[in-house]
């Protein structure tokens, strides 16, 4: 009798399973989109700022300004223009009336003061932006619609930095408000936005999952969008093939904007999805400590320019999906000089550069170690191009696995900074300040940027001037000459400007990359049938 | 049994507080620094210091040691330092997951690691025995990372048959929370069609999760069985006439499985930390990703909370297993 028992209770299981497996194969709904790409290790989008924060912000939350299309342009949003003062130090926007956010109640000039000094005082992730020119008590609303700035020096990336500012709700964060964390503890799982997406929170979990539901309400309407996407479902899915394999089976409709070159043509060649293939601002960029021997010698460093394969590394390894960058700043932004001659792979050069190197008495036989993000496949990758170049020519190159938080905390002095190590700058904010401004300036020095510890009085000089003009004609000439001086000394190795790849679903449509949030704007999506 | 069990509660709190110590070290030790991440994209030298002043990475490490000692001994197990939630709050939404995938997998290992070590020791060299041996080395060989992309290839893109990743559909609400692990909850509910939905989902990673250990309980099994068989009193048991399937199934087995209990025990401490591969790749929402994602961080009061609860479970499992192998040796018990 018992063993009857058991024999029908394990056959009604595997036949509840079996039809429960049925039902759980389904595929998303025609109105969600499931989005397969990291959220922020965060929801306070005033902690972080980062790629994933900035794919969920653009959604949630809107700012005073935004970037779109491809190359970015800088566009008013929840503001309708700005002025700025001739001595560069007074910044005035106007703001649009009647927005409103997710709870109902209206933004005005006063959330905007509110969100700027929430920002500044928690002074974390966006505000490094602003903290050396901007004090809380700087940012006043003489009415409802106008918000001042009052810089402590002209600075010019000012405007092009304040789509990294959320502009949040204060209303809800302030009875949240503990010991004075300006309302973080509660702020890290929570949402108080005004953006085109609302943030369910009862469907979030901490770096796993999150889902939006359309903002009906939106001050930007929805004219634009005939049928926009009513529910995003964001999911963090951590391994590619998994992600790959999700897209390819109608899971999920995106992948992240990093897939794999190896995987694209899979992608391709699927009934289901498309890459889309985007010229991006993210540079590739081997450091060189120039504080270290031997790469306190110009000869060593130009040995090591010319020690690596640049073209077989984009032809082979990318599969061509790269652009080569000669210089610190991404070719397809103002400031990078037409002009600009690339270091070439040319190992003659390179052994004469080296033997150069030894006469003046660097220590060029001292093994060298290059430190890579373990994580990150392509950093080795490009290690081990390098190291292949190097013992060609007889330089001793060692690869050590690090992690990013390892490697950013052993820049802040120039001893601890490893001899090489493998990044690249993506796009923040759209100015050369984001890439040469902080890399070269020696003022910089002891953060990760301007790890290659270099200093060049003139380079300074450009760099400062042009931070402190408005006219971007005459910026643009000062960074191409800040940019020639830095390639000539051969500071750094600067290997490619990257092409985005992003795994799409065949049904999704209106997909608009921007550098900024890698065209994870959902506004403009819609699904097909 | 009772002083047995105290004896070995007692001395689990040192092997904790070591690995506490230890692990904290390791991760304070390392440049491993996270006020430059925290800080922000452009942050100048002077506002890393700030935030370093500000989460007190600037204090000698003992300080900093007695500081966490302090928290942890009112059982706060701090927040974490990226997203700013109680740690122990991230753990506990996300434990039962890993517990449910670990316990499944371990309850199909040794359901079927056992038989099959039983038969390949009772048909002894013979060609089902060769076959188990080699699978079995296999089984202990195989990276799990590649066999669960093999199962995936297989049972969920070509064949359609399982779920490629997650734990249950997309959009469906899953089953009442009461214990977490959605086996037992939606049958505690008598839902049967969550459970269906649940239990498809489990099984790829359970499999994959369960190879190395199946392998392994099957392996003692086998050699348990075949030194018992050796012993006189079956063949005192066959002389008397018992049936063959009552001596080997009841007899034998309850005197060979000891080993295989054993290992059992320290198989959870491997198959907890194989869940963080096993986690990522079918996209299970459990510690072991929680857990990659505060290593890459950084994160160091999550990764210590990891450690230290997993450290514990570890701990529960083994005094757990030593009362089971009191319980089937009682001369273990006596040996206190």
């Amino acid at each position: 009798m018992r063993r009857r028992a058991f024999l029908i209770g394990t056959s009604a299981v595997v036949t509840m399973a079996m039809a429960g497996g049925r039902v759980a194969l389904a595929i998303p709904g025609p109105d969600e989109l499931i989005w397969a790409e990291d959220l922020p290790g965060t929801l306070d989008p005033h902690a972080l700022s980062d790629v994933p924060m900035q794919s969920y912000m653009i959604n949630v939350y809107d700012t005073l300004y935004v970037n779109r299309e491809n190359p970015p342009k800088l566009e008013p949003w929840l503001a309708t223009g700005h002025t700025i003062s001739e001595d560069g130090t007074t910044v005035e926007f106007k703001l649009h009336d009647g927005v409103k956010f997710h709870d109902g109640s209206p933004l005005t000039s006063e959330d905007v003061v509110w969100s700027f000094q929430r920002m500044l005082n928690v002074k974390k992730g966006p505000a490094a932006a602003f903290l050396p020119v901007l004090d809380p008590s700087s940012v006043t609303a003489p009415d409802k619609t106008t918000v001042v700035f009052k810089l402590k020096k002209p600075y010019a990336p000012f405007v092009a930095a304040t789509p990294l500012v959320a502009i949040v709700n204060r209303r809800q964060i302030e009875p949240n408000i503990k010991d004075n964390d300006w309302g973080q503890a509660w702020f890290a799982s929570n949402a108080a936005g005004s953006g085109s997406y609302i943030a369910d929170i009862s469907t979030y979990q901490p770096v796993q999952q999150i889902d939006l539901k359309r903002n009906h309400d939106h001050f930007m309407g929805w004219s634009d969008n005939k049928s926009p996407i009513e529910i995003v479902r964001k999911r963090t899915i951590a391994e590619t093939t998994t992600r790959v394999n999700a897209l390819i089976k109608g899971e999920v409709d995106s992948t992240d904007s990093y897939l794999p070159v190896d995987q694209v043509e899979r992608v391709l060649a699927s009934k289901t999805a498309t890459v889309s293939k985007d010229q991006s601002m993210r540079v590739m960029v081997l450091r060189m400590n120039n504080k270290k021997a031997p790469f306190d010698n110009l000869n060593f460093r130009l040995a090591m320019s010319h020690a690596f394969n640049y073209k077989g590394f984009i032809d082979s390894v990318l599969k061509g999906f790269a652009v080569r960058n000669p210089g610190p700043i991404p070719f397809n932004l103002w400031g990078a000089p037409k002009d600009l001659a690339a270091y070439d792979f040319n190992l003659d050069k390179a052994k004469e550069f080296l033997t150069k190197a030894k006469a003046e008495g660097a220590p060029v036989d001292r093994e060298i170690e290059i430190h890579i993000q373990e994580h990150l496949a392509q950093t080795t990758q490009a290690a081990q191009v390098l190291q292949q170049g190097c013992r060609k020519v007889g330089i001793n190159l060692k690869i050590v696995p690090n992690l990013w938080p390892q490697l950013i905390a052993s820049t802040a002095k120039s001893d601890t900074t490893p001899d090489m190590w493998v990044h690249w700058v993506s796009s923040y904010f759209i100015d050369p300040e984001n890439w040469i401004g902080q890399m070269y300036d020696s003022q910089f020095q002891g953060t990760w940027k301007a790890s290659a510890w270099y200093k060049n009085d003139k380079v300074d000089a450009l760099l400062r001037e042009a931070r402190g003009l408005e006219d971007q004609g005459k910026r643009q000439s000062l960074y191409e000459e800040a940019s020639r001086l830095v390639v000539v000394d051969a500071v750094d190795i600067w290997i490619y400007n990257a092409i985005e790849l992003r795994g799409l679903s065949n049904r999704l449509r209106g997909f608009h990359f921007t550098p900024i949030g890698s065209g994870a704007d959902f506004r403009s999506m819609s699904l097909a049938s | 049994m009772t002083r047995f069990v105290l004896h070995r509660l007692l001395l689990t709190i040192p092997a904790l507080f070591g690995l506490f110590v230890l692990t904290f070290i390791m991760m304070r030790v390392l440049p491993n620094d996270p006020s430059a991440a925290l800080a922000g994209e452009n942050a100048t030298p002077a506002q890393i210091a700030a935030v370093r002043k500000a989460y007190g990475f600037d204090e000698p490490l003992w300080k900093q040691f007695i500081i966490y000692v302090e928290q942890v001994a009112h059982g706060d197990l701090g927040n974490s330092i990226i997203s700013n939630r109680p740690v122990l709050r991230d753990i506990s939404d996300r434990l039962p997951a890993t517990i449910e995938l670990t316990f499944v997998s371990l309850a199909f290992a040794a359901c079927v690691g056992i038989p099959l070590g039983t038969l390949a020791a009772v048909w002894y060299q013979s060609l089902f025995d060769h076959v188990m041996r080699i699978l079995t080395v296999a089984g202990l060989a195989i990276a799990s990372f590649w066999f669960a992309i093999i199962l995936q290839m297989i049972f969920a893109m070509e064949l359609d048959w399982l779920p490629l990743r997650g734990r249950f559909p997309e959009g469906l609400a899953p089953p009442l929370h009461i214990t977490g692990l959605y086996l037992v909850d939606s049958l505690l509910t008598l839902r049967f069609d969550q459970f269906g939905k649940a239990f498809v989902h489990i099984i790829l990673p359970a499999f994959t999760l369960s190879l190395a250990g199946l392998a392994s309980i099957a392996r003692f099994t086998r050699a348990g069985v075949l030194e018992t068989m050796q012993k006189e009193f079956v063949h005192y048991a066959e002389a008397a006439g018992y049936q063959r399937r009552r001596i080997i199934w009841v007899y034998v087995l309850r005197n060979s499985v000891v080993g295989a209990t054993t290992q059992i025990g320290l198989l959870f401490g491997g198959l907890i930390s194989s869940a963080v591969a096993v986690e990522s790749i079918f996209d299970w929402p459990g510690v072991g990703s929680y857990a990659v994602n505060a290593i890459l961080t950084s994160d160091y009061k999550a990764v210590l909370a990891v450690t230290l609860v997993v450290g514990v479970i570890y701990a529960a499992v083994n005094i757990l297993v030593d009362v089971v192998h009191a319980w089937l040796d009682p001369r273990v018990a006596e040996t206190l």
